[in-house]
């Protein structure tokens, strides 16, 4: 409590400080290169130096301006719009020396000033590696959004560094910032419907972005949420059929005659067994899904997340029939409720068989399960606070969140169950592993002595397994860790993968309590997750804010806004759609659709970028290796070097056994011809390359990058508007600053 | 947290690489290669090539039955905690190999290992015992009083990580293999690409502070065909969008992903340019995940003088390792899988007349329990701790077991549950050599400066012994 006073009486100090040098109010503020959702720091009047304050004696002359090495520094911000109890959580400062090397700062207090509410002082601490570096540029951010960037000295005034080019002086404004309502509503809002597509779905549909403007996000999302049913009113999750389950295959005479599995030429047909019994036919059905599922996009996208937290992989699983049992249970518990997710994964004969719950017993436990369901489904390895920050001991150090002791007692837990076999189970068959039910239990092979759970609940000896089940996910299940540590996943595989604690924290509040008193309702956590301010704006301009895409997002947000069809040449029966067959493209970007290469998924949700602080989960899977594929996909669907109509994935129905990876009945192609009549109407190329920049990178693209492309489409004759196209396409799809999804 | 008096270049380079290290800076590197290259291509005196080539056996491998005892004591030890539920190798089925540090007694290597016997036999193998992370030496009785650990224990990633970056205070950015490549740079001047290449994707143990690795795929992709990019013509608008391509790659570095992004095509298209040949092998290597791997390898050191190497660092991996379930077939399978492509990949060395300048090594998440779990042909494993890891190549002091000692003053821990080495009840061995030693050994002949160890390894204060013989001397 004192550190908490005295930090307070500090402030306090400050705050007259600083009002001590506001000296006469300047005229209205105006900053005119910064976008109107956008931070400002307070300047000097008439300069671009920020007005600060510290805790020294010194109130006059230059030494006052002069932040010593490893020193504390307040600033006044403004422009701010708060939530009720946002506060310094929702910022974080960097610092820039003038040989361009940044350095976070950690931000300590956010506190309104007495003498002008709409005036915030934000006090940081300076970490001492900057070193005695003169004159730097600070500035904040807050949801997303960059402030200015205001000159600090930091060990002596002085030194070469340059204001950022549109810089003004931000003078001490005399009344609240206002802002025109008109530009919250209509057009000028485009570009956060596209960021809304790409965030909550698999990329932009023209149709749909006109349909968000009139019926808003908060109604899309409702729709989306709702139970759809089928022709015989059953609910269904997915706008395709799921690939049917097929048993174990027999041997002869069975569906596929040959003997040895995949591509054996005993087989009349030789694909029968990769169509029928690999996982081929479930990555299919996701990229059709992807593309065409548009009743089920958010449902979609989310249980593609929840794949990717909850993994399970074909490597183990093997056959799309029992995957799509798995994607079935996470598609409809997507905006349910949490609790009943973790019941149903725990209890999955495929979760059962890749994490060796469905083989512990008593006898011989296997700790698998119960140490992955804490570490990665549910609590995490650490200690959390509600903002998904690490709690720390007074040495700075983490906190385990468990033991060896606990996974040992949580394996006792789940010990007896298997795949269902009795005659209760639905869907037994004779001779084949039962996928499709939940597991069940041999009530002799559970070990029913006691156990002690989180926060030292004990499971009392002698209850049954099902009680003992219950009891140890519903323990799990109120750590409250769970909360920051799933919505912090969710944000990072939807929006950013750097969410600022205060974002975590309104998130994690929803997963907690989603306003009727319930916990764990993840249609409130992803509702919540969408439509906070961090995730929502036209433009983000943070630095750090953004995840990379990874290639299925890739892939997918480059087709989704070209009317993505069947190869000109495709049967009828494809119905004009592409057959999916999309993974053979994302499989060299190192993401093998529903088989990643561990429970550990894809890449490591705290992979960091190398050279930075910041995590960057899907660099884990960008690297020199997979780096040029990307542009490479991109040459393949609409090569710019190519005469008209060649593109695409081909359709190819006549692979030889063992190449057949390629095959294709319908292929996949995109159609810019919406882009190319562009063309015809625009000499310089600019209509064209604004389309793309908006339906792209939601209107994101900076003039050098503009102008880069433009050189290059007017090279290219105006006598040929599909090259034109293509070679735009090419550009913006390539570029680094798409790979990013900002 | 690494916060120690005589580890200041470690914290103040850490601190720096916390501080997003100037993008524009790295990209301008990236662009200088090959003019650096031809430059100092000249002026270089001879450095004697070395290459460490690091074999990551994903999953947690079951070291407890690749490395047994084969004497009378041991092996009845061994076959009392495995062999009723089935997990016991038969003692006539071991290889049986003598290592002269273990008192003249013997040791069987798992029979899918003929050829790693040979290599035994010859000299060019050695085993390093019992290593794992520990953040200081620790006996059963400080464990179980709580002595300090690596943190998260017996955890897949976590356990990954301590052994990729020989750091088990804190999850460490950097990994042994890059702040190696940092602190060794100067003996590889005028290399045309990253001293250090996974042909395993991106992970921690590649990256240093200022090191990163080149990511290739693996054979049978034609070492010239590992990076390309396609689909453009000579025509002049081809060669204008070539050049916007290339510009585009320049514009928003303020955007640190973007940067990140830019920087790792950059050096994707640097190198494809480097990698225009696609040398020929004399031995056939196995297509095998590893075979492929390492055949990718051995063509990337074929191609080492035109590509200016002194230095070379080298990641591959194989998965499949963590037999919760069914061990005793599936370790045979990836044993079998090891075996064959090390034997392919010396030869190749010895053919490629620098067998005594390449060491490869394994690592692995961590060793399995002792105690089995499960029964019968499903039997298997849970995560344990300290393991036995395999060093193989000609100037290697091969044919004995190193490490440092355990409670009983050999290399090896007391094979019983419970006893004297087990961390808990389920024969999990507290490591006695630390994967700092195991690590400084290899660095140590690579060239790391004894006055850098501290830097490569900020916790090596607490491991006297950082060399553990098992190199000759550099």
């Amino acid at each position: 409590m004192s550190v908490l006073s005295s930090a307070r009486r500090r402030l306090r100090l400050l705050t007259f400080i600083g009002a001590s040098v506001f000296l006469a109010s300047q005229a209205l503020f105006v900053q005119a290169a910064l976008p109107d959702d956008a931070p400002v720091i307070v300047s000097e009047s008439g300069s671009t130096r920020a007005l600060v304050a510290m805790n020294t004696r010194a109130r006059t002359g230059p030494s006052f301006r002069v932040v010593p090495v490893g020193g504390r520094v307040t600033f006044y911000v403004t422009n701010l719009d708060l939530l009720k109890g946002e506060g310094a959580s929702a910022f974080r400062a960097d610092v820039q020396d003038v040989n361009s090397n940044r350095y976070p700062l950690e931000v300590l207090s956010l506190q309104a000033t007495a003498e002008r509410p709409w005036v915030y002082a934000l006090t940081v601490q300076l970490h001492g590696a900057i070193g005695d570096v003169g004159d730097a540029l600070v500035r904040v951010t807050w949801r997303g959004m960059s402030s200015n960037r205001v000159r600090i000295s930091i060990g002596h005034e002085g030194g070469k560094i340059q204001d950022d080019p549109d810089s003004t002086p931000t003078p001490m404004p005399t009344a609240p910032p206002t802002h025109s309502q008109a530009e919250l509503v209509g057009l000028p809002w485009t570009g956060d419907r596209v960021r809304f597509m790409m965030q909550a779905g698999f990329g932009v549909n023209p149709v749909l972005e006109a349909r968000l403007r009139r019926i808003s996000y908060s109604t899309w999302i409702e729709e989306q949420a709702e139970e759809k049913r089928d022709v015989n009113g059953d609910i269904r999750y997915s706008t395709f059929a799921y690939p049917p389950f097929k048993p174990t295959r027999t041997l002869p005479p069975g569906e596929c005659n040959g003997t040895t599995g995949m591509n054996d030429p005993a087989d009349p047909d030789p694909l029968c067994f990769r169509n029928l019994y690999s996982m081929f036919p479930v990555q299919n059905w996701f990229y059709r899904e992807a593309l065409y599922g548009e009743d089920q996009q958010l449902r979609r996208r989310v249980s593609w997340a929840l794949s990717q937290i909850f993994v399970v992989g074909g490597r183990e699983t093997e056959q799309s029939g029992r995957m799509i049992e798995y994607i079935k249970i996470l598609d409809g518990h997507a905006f349910g409720n949490f609790r009943f997710l973790l019941r149903d994964v725990t209890l999955s004969p495929a979760m059962g068989n890749y994490l060796d719950m469905a083989r512990s017993t008593r006898q011989n436990p296997n700790e698998n399960y119960a140490r992955e369901i804490l570490q990665l489904f549910s609590v995490g390895v650490d200690l959390l606070n509600q903002d998904g920050t690490p709690q720390l001991t007074p040495e700075g150090n983490r906190i385990p969140s468990y033991s060896q002791s606990t996974v040992d007692n949580f394996t006792k837990v789940f010990t007896g169950w298997t795949f269902c076999s009795g005659p209760e189970c639905t869907n037994r068959a004779e001779g084949v592993l039962n996928y499709i039910d939940p597991m069940a239990v041999s009530p002799a092979n559970h070990d029913n002595t006691e156990k002690v759970l989180f926060n030292g609940e004990i499971v009392p000896a002698g209850q049954t397994p099902d009680q003992d089940l219950r009891q140890a996910l519903d323990n799990i299940f109120h750590h409250p860790n769970v909360g920051p540590f799933v919505s912090k996943l969710l944000i990072q595989q939807l929006v950013t993968s750097n969410p600022t604690p205060a974002y975590v924290g309104r998130v994690a509040a929803k997963f907690n309590n989603n306003g009727a008193g319930i916990r764990g309702d993840l249609k409130a956590v992803v509702r919540a997750i969408l439509l906070d301010p961090e995730a929502r704006g036209n433009v983000k301009t943070d630095p750090d804010y953004g995840h990379l895409r990874e290639p299925v997002l890739f892939a997918t947000n480059i087709l989704k806004p070209y009317n993505p069809t069947a190869q000109a040449a495709a049967p009828a029966s494809c119905g004009g759609l592409s057959d999916g067959i999309l993974n053979i493209a994302t499989l060299p970007l190192d993401q093998d659709v529903y088989y990643p290469p561990s429970v550990f998924n894809y890449y490591p949700m705290d992979y960091i970028i190398p050279g930075t602080n910041l995590a960057g989960p899907e660099f884990g899977i960008f690297s020199t290796g997979t780096a040029l594929k990307r542009p490479n996909f991109v040459n393949q669907m609409a090569p710019p070097n190519s005469a008209a109509g060649v593109g695409g994935i081909p359709i190819n129905i006549t692979a030889p056994i063992g190449t057949n990876i390629n095959y294709a009945p319908c292929g996949t192609r995109i159609d810019l011809s919406r882009l190319q009549n562009l063309v015809s109407a625009d000499p310089n190329g600019s209509t064209l390359i604004d389309t793309l920049d908006r339906e792209l990178l939601h209107g994101s693209m900076s003039p050098a990058m503009r102008n880069d492309i433009s050189v290059a489409v007017q090279t290219v004759s105006a006598a040929n508007p599909l090259k034109r196209a293509r070679t735009a396409f090419y550009l913006v799809a390539t570029s680094p600053q798409f790979q990013v999804q900002r | 947290m690494i916060m120690k008096n005589d580890r200041r270049e470690f914290i103040k380079s850490s601190c720096k690489a916390l501080s997003m290290v100037a993008a524009a800076t790295q990209l301008r590197h990236f662009g200088a290669v090959s003019v650096l290259a031809q430059k100092a291509a000249e002026v270089t005196p001879e450095v004697e090539y070395k290459a460490l080539v690091c074999i990551f056996l994903s999953g947690g491998n079951d070291s407890n039955n690749i490395v047994v005892p084969n004497y009378d004591e041991g092996y009845n030890q061994y076959a009392a905690a495995r062999a009723p539920q089935g997990l016991a190798i038969p003692r006539a089925n071991l290889l049986p190999i003598t290592p002269p540090s273990m008192g003249g007694q013997v040791y069987g290597l798992h029979p899918a290992l003929p050829d790693l016997r040979n290599l035994f036999n010859q000299g060019k193998l050695a085993v390093t015992c019992n290593v794992g992370p520990l953040v200081r030496p620790i006996t059963r009785a400080e464990y179980q009083a709580g002595a300090p650990r690596p943190y998260q224990l017996f955890s897949h990633s976590d356990q990954v990580e301590q052994f990729r970056t020989a750091i088990s205070t804190f999850k460490s950015p950097t990994g042994w293999g890059g702040r190696l490549a940092d602190r060794t740079v100067t003996l590889n001047q005028g290399a045309a690409i990253s001293m250090i290449t996974s042909i395993a994707g991106a992970n921690v143990f590649n990256i240093g502070l200022n090191s990163q690795p080149l990511i290739v795929t693996a054979a049978p992709t034609p070492l010239n065909q590992v990076l390309t990019l396609t689909g453009f013509g000579t025509t002049g608008d081809e060669q204008a969008r070539r050049t916007a391509l290339d510009a585009i790659r320049t514009r928003d570095l303020d955007k640190t992903m973007v940067q990140a992004a830019s920087v790792l095509t950059q050096q994707a298209v640097n190198v494809s340019q480097q990698l225009s040949q696609n040398p020929v092998l004399t031995v056939t290597f196995p297509n095998t995940t590893l075979g492929n791997q390492l055949a990718q390898v051995a063509k990337l050191m074929k191609f080492r003088t035109q590509l200016n190497m002194s230095r070379q660092i080298f990641f591959v991996q194989l998965g499949g390792f963590d037999t919760h379930t069914s061990q005793l077939a599936g370790q045979t399978n990836l044993w079998t899988q090891v075996n064959n492509a090390l034997k392919a990949f010396y030869d190749e060395t010895v053919a490629q007349g620098i067998a005594s300048q390449v060491t490869t090594f394994t690592m692995s998440d961590f060793n399995r329990t002792f105690n089995p779990s499960g029964s019968g042909s499903g039997v298997g494993t849970d995560h344990a701790w300290g393991g036995h890891h395999f060093v193989m190549g000609g100037a290697v002091v091969g044919g004995d077991f190193y490490g440092r000692p355990t409670s009983n003053g050999t290399f090896f821990p007391t094979l019983v549950t419970s006893g004297p080495d087990d961390a808990d009840t389920r024969g999990r061995f507290i490591p006695s050599t630390a994967v700092e030693q195991y690590a400084g050994t290899l660095s140590k002949w690579f060239g790391l400066p004894d006055t850098d160890v501290p830097i490569a390894f900020p916790n090596a204060a607490n491991f006297p012994a950082m060399d553990l013989g098992f190199m000759m001397p550099a």
